[in-house]
């Protein structure tokens, strides 16, 4: 008995040996920033010492419930994620399901969905933009030679436009790898269960919904939570496509708490933004983790 | 490992850690960005280690997008680093960076009489209670540039107001039926550029972002109406593409440099690249000053920028980092500078040099400078980038026509006080 305890004992120190290392990296890059965001938020000072640190509560979390510009930046972001994340899982399975099939050529035609995921976001955004330029982009081209238009269209210059300009290039980008993780839970499919269902008289349509689907819950989760973060924290996206533009219409919180901090210089305020976020998404992490939870 | 491996690697060694070991007093540290002062800098540089035996300065090149190069000496200031030395700054960093305490005053570490040479308007951005902080290096502003082939072709003259630059636009347009030929672009993509157009067309119909008691005035009757012709440039007399609301100054010299627009408002530095030997409007091109508002003759319209020499108020060689900038704008260099390299001097004596009868361009330039129109810099001091993107969203909001000119101008009137507290 004693021996077999020690042995546990040996187990869990060897797991506390290998664990410490990584943990004390993490509080050390992630929790200490996080927290000390969380005291700039709470005081007024300036980074370089010129005005020192002087607690002042709650006055930079009241000037935010009162600022138009960070209800606007809250807005875009929820309305960015709401519209690209449904996309990009229909688009996913679809891929997935796609890419599960056994086919000619099956090697190249996974590379190529993967590849405008493996490229930087900068890049792709700003093949996109060029893309949607109104006077040489490729859009306008085609849609003016072909008579669909008359005046070339404005696409990242019209507010619904440039919104749905940035959802396209986030379901392009991220679909492939909302496929990928997809595409893995497919593959850890037992095949019998398909036979089972073909014995039973299941049909094409039935298979996908009663079959796949419900195994498929636990990656469409994560695959879910890992794009929803990434939506409500987006910032090269707009940067790079529409720098917020038109006026504020996509301007995201990152951007927004990009502009504060390093444009405004003003780290405070930028701070309190930024807690705001890591709140809306910390709390958005808890409704899925707890959906993940009863539901298996 | 053989001998000569050993002391290269010992060379290194020693070139590592005795940097900063040997950085004497007369060793400094200068960025500027590698294109915008053109060669100069080099040469500046190289008279001046010559002139100060045993003083040496090495050059940082930093960015020429001045967003880049301010990200990256924020990080430095804000660490209270003593380099570099000597740095470029936009003429609408000088205030802010003066009043966060990064700049040495220049008065007694520069001559008096070589600070009353410089352009008084670009001084006054870089003073913050009487003291200056930063020497004007060079000026550059926004112009008018015209197809002369155009105009000829149509027996146009050379606009001088709004109202003529719109007509000369649609008789052009009606005339060459050409979908793809435009009245006027400019940069109006959400960017400083575009508050240096709005305060050339409303300065060029006498309004003023702040009136004579110093209270913001940017919804004075005179800027709503100059903005209204902003909006009507593209909505009424449709002279204008839809894509200049996403324009920057490069977007706007593309298209007019392919031959697509009569008219063209930016900054000096494109006459370069458009009358490069394969730019196809080559010689077919000049440039006047911004227009103005019938009935304005006399009001200012062409919007400054332009660059400045600070020292850095943590530098460890600060007398000798000011002899370098006083260097760079004496009258000889900022003269060689305006007669090799097309650079607009910071001070005003370089004009009335004699040299300077054949240097056309430059004489042009500053006759357009004349009825320059700063931005608010010097007196919204850190608080510019704030007032200047309030006032970019709003006249974007204008622009897109989501808000009626008046209601934008009042929207930002509110957003500016805000911001400064008055």
């Amino acid at each position: 008995m004693t021996q077999i305890l020690t042995l546990e004992k040996r187990t869990a120190l060897t797991g506390i040996g290998f664990v410490t290392p990584t943990v004390l990296i993490i509080a050390l890059i992630l929790i200490y920033p996080i927290i000390q965001s969380i005291v700039l938020s709470f005081g007024q000072s300036s980074i370089d010492g010129f005005e020192p640190y002087r607690f002042v509560g709650l006055d930079h979390y009241s000037k935010l419930m009162g600022d138009s510009r960070f209800w606007n930046a809250l807005g875009v972001t929820f309305t960015f994620t709401a519209l690209s994340i449904p996309l990009e899982l229909m688009f996913g399975i679809g891929l997935a399901l796609l890419m599960n099939e056994t086919f000619k050529f099956k090697g190249w035609a996974r590379l190529a969905v993967l590849f405008p995921w493996a490229l930087p976001t900068a890049l792709n955004t700003l093949i996109w933009r060029w893309m949607y330029n109104s006077d040489y982009g490729l859009f306008n081209a085609v849609a003016l030679q072909s008579g669909l238009v008359e005046r070339p269209i404005n696409f990242l210059g019209d507010d619904v436009l440039a919104m749905v300009a940035m959802v396209v290039v986030a379901v392009w980008k991220t679909s492939s790898f909302m496929a990928l993780i997809i595409l893995a839970g497919l593959q850890s499919i037992p095949r019998d269960l398909f036979e089972a269902g073909r014995i039973d008289g299941m049909n094409r349509w039935t298979e996908f919904t009663q079959i796949t689907l419900p195994l498929l819950k636990g990656p469409i989760l994560v695959a879910l939570i890992i794009r929803s973060m990434d939506a409500l924290r987006t910032f090269e996206l707009p940067f790079n496509l529409t720098d917020g533009g038109p006026a504020a219409a996509t301007e995201s919180l990152s951007l927004y708490a990009y502009k504060v901090i390093f444009d405004f210089l003003d780290f405070n305020f930028g701070a309190a933004i930024v807690v705001v976020q890591f709140l809306v998404i910390f709390t958005m992490s808890l409704v899925y983790v707890f959906a993940l939870r009863n539901k298996d | 490992m053989n001998n000569s491996k050993l002391y290269a690697v010992g060379l290194a060694a020693v070139m590592a850690f005795g940097a900063p070991i040997t950085a004497l007093a007369q060793d400094l540290v200068m960025s500027i960005g590698s294109r915008g002062y053109g060669g100069m800098v080099e040469r500046n540089i190289e008279s001046f280690q010559a002139a100060n035996p045993g003083a040496t300065v090495e050059w940082n090149k930093v960015s020429d997008v001045p967003g880049d190069s301010r990200k990256l000496y924020v990080t430095g200031l804000m660490a209270r680093s003593s380099t570099p030395d000597v740095f470029a700054i936009d003429v609408i960093w000088a205030g802010e960076f003066a009043q966060r305490g990064w700049l040495e005053p220049l008065n007694g570490l520069i001559a008096d009489d070589q600070i009353a040479a410089y352009n008084p308007s670009f001084l006054s951005a870089a003073t913050v209670d009487d003291k200056v902080y930063a020497a004007p290096l060079y000026l550059d502003g926004t112009h008018l540039f015209y197809r002369t082939d155009l105009l000829e072709k149509y027996g146009l003259e050379v606009p001088k107001t709004w109202e003529d630059v719109i007509m000369a636009s649609k008789t052009v347009m009606e005339g060459e039926n050409n979908p793809q030929l435009y009245g006027f672009v400019s940069m109006w993509a959400k960017i400083e550029g575009l508050f240096m157009n709005w305060l050339s067309f409303t300065g060029g119909n006498g309004a003023s972002f702040f009136d004579a008691d110093g209270n913001v005035a940017v919804n004075s009757p005179e800027a709503i109406a100059a903005t209204q012709t902003m909006v009507d440039i593209l909505y009424k007399h449709k002279i204008a593409p839809d894509s200049i609301l996403t324009m920057r100054p490069n977007d706007a010299r593309t298209l007019f440099q392919q031959g697509r627009s009569v008219f063209l408002m930016v900054q000096d530095f494109v006459h370069a690249p458009l009358s490069a030997a394969d730019s196809p409007v080559a010689g077919k091109f000049d440039f006047t000053r911004n227009p103005y508002f019938a009935g304005n003759k006399d009001a200012h319209s062409t919007a400054l920028g332009g660059w400045l020499l600070a020292v850095n108020a943590n530098s460890e060689n600060k007398e000798a980092a000011a002899k370098l900038v006083a260097h760079f704008t004496s009258f000889e260099n900022q003269l060689s500078a305006a007669l090799d390299e097309n650079r607009a001097p910071g001070r005003t004596d370089v004009y009335k040099a004699p040299e300077m009868e054949t240097a056309s361009l430059i004489r042009d330039f500053g006759a357009n400078f004349a009825v320059g129109v700063v931005r608010p810099s010097a007196k919204t001091g850190s608080l510019y980038p704030r007032v200047s993107e309030a006032m970019q969203i709003e006249i974007t909001n204008a622009l897109n026509q989501k808000k009626t000119v008046e209601k934008a101008l009042n929207d930002a009137a509110a957003a500016v006080k805000q911001i400064l507290g008055q």
